[in-house]
């Protein structure tokens, strides 16, 4: 018996259809870890990454799962039992209970450039000033005062996706379970945030997003993806004082 | 790749995730069973996806300083967007660090024909790799 990826936990009683890879189920008591054995030859990060998405996407379409953490691999099914489903299981099991019914809904938001920039020039004016000197000097005189515009466009840019990131949270938030802050992708990321959501409510939550989406329209780009397990609520990483996952 | 955005028409659905969109969450998210069980396997490629991009600071204030600079042209055509900003990011001055590590770490996953069509939408702004390898070491 080889070495195994380990994909994901569900309940020993669902029955995921799974086609993206030759996946087995381990079960132990009510849970069951969702496995493939690791191929020998030739690996490539590229499919085993793959791998992992599919997996989780199409064993999310039916049931609830919690997502194991990419890349990680066990020594055999033995290990899977002795070193993670029975010494974890209360705590697996808790988890997937709270998990049950629950899908992840991740929105990002791009801004898009000249409304942004724009923004920025007309609400500050020493940004005004510094921008008019740096235009009036040749680019190479101009170095140290290019530098110094940026940083003041940055933290002006940072204070944008600040409020930003309140209105969007301010709006979906109250139709979520919990919420996962992840970190600004991108210096044009405005928002980027997983929300947990009742599969049942996935529709009013999209329509709130539908409409933030027609008010930020031309000012920033939204992208709405979904439902994928619950990724960013498994207990990990969960950002301190989010409205979170106890 | 099927996601929803404002322009083409819809948030009315989530849309099902292209890899692309959900790499970020693949790589960070999901439960660790034990630090040491950890890939001995794919742990050198994971490094290689995780060296997603460090930007040196004085060079993203230079692009901003460009960004700000472009708004007349901005102005007049409306065509300039940030995301070819975050192309000129890749492609000029900060080629050496940042296409280094986004390029190779794309070519790695085969992503390219999914990744298309937005420009700097996924790049990250720093790696967690190297914590969590010592972490984990």
């Amino acid at each position: 018996m080889g070495e195994v990826h380990v994909y994901g936990v569900v309940a020993a009683s669902e029955r995921p259809e799974i086609t993206a890879a030759e996946v087995r189920r381990i079960a132990h008591r009510d849970i069951a870890a969702l496995v493939s054995d690791v191929e020998s030859g030739q690996l490539t990060a590229a499919r085993v990454l793959r791998a992992h998405w599919q997996v989780l996407e199409q064993a999310g379409a039916g049931c609830t799962v919690l997502p194991v953490r990419f890349g990680t691999v066990m020594a055999g099914d033995e290990a899977v039992v002795d070193e993670f489903l029975s010494p974890s299981h209360d705590d697996l099991a808790a988890r997937l209970a709270e998990l049950a019914g629950k899908v992840q809904l991740t929105v990002k938001g791009f801004y898009e450039e000249g409304p942004l920039m724009r923004g920025v020039v007309e609400g500050s004016p020493a940004i005004a000033r510094l921008r008019a000197r740096v235009q009036a000097l040749p680019e190479a005189a101009a170095y140290y005062e290019r530098i110094e515009l940026g940083r003041l466009v940055a933290a002006e840019v940072e204070r944008v996706r600040e409020r930003d990131t309140a209105l969007v949270l301010q709006r979906l938030e109250p139709l979520a379970l919990a919420t996962s802050h992840e970190a600004a992708a991108t210096l044009d990321t405005a928002v980027n945030t997983a929300f947990l959501v009742e599969r049942d409510g996935i529709e009013r939550f999209s329509g709130a997003v539908g409409e933030l989406g027609r008010e930020l329209q031309g000012r920033m780009r939204l992208r709405y993806v979904g439902p994928l397990p619950a990724y960013s609520f498994t207990g990990e990483d969960t950002p301190a004082g989010s409205a979170a996952w106890a | 790749m099927a996601v929803a955005s404002a322009q083409g028409g819809y948030l009315e659905r989530p849309r099902p995730s292209g890899l692309a969109d959900v790499i970020d969450i693949i790589l960070d998210k999901g439960l660790v069973i034990d630090a040491y069980v950890r890939v001995s396997l794919i742990g050198i490629e994971i490094l290689t996806i995780d060296a997603r991009i460090v930007i040196a600071s004085v060079d993203t204030y230079l692009r901003f300083a460009e960004a700000v600079n472009r708004l007349d042209i901005a102005q007049n055509d409306g065509s300039q967007g940030l995301p070819e900003l975050m192309e000129g990011m890749t492609e000029g001055g900060a080629k050496s660090k940042t296409k280094g590590a986004i390029g190779g770490a794309k070519e790695k996953l085969g992503l390219g024909d999914e990744d298309e069509g937005d420009g700097g939408g996924r790049r990250r702004s720093k790696s967690r790799a190297r914590n969590r390898e010592d972490e984990d070491g």
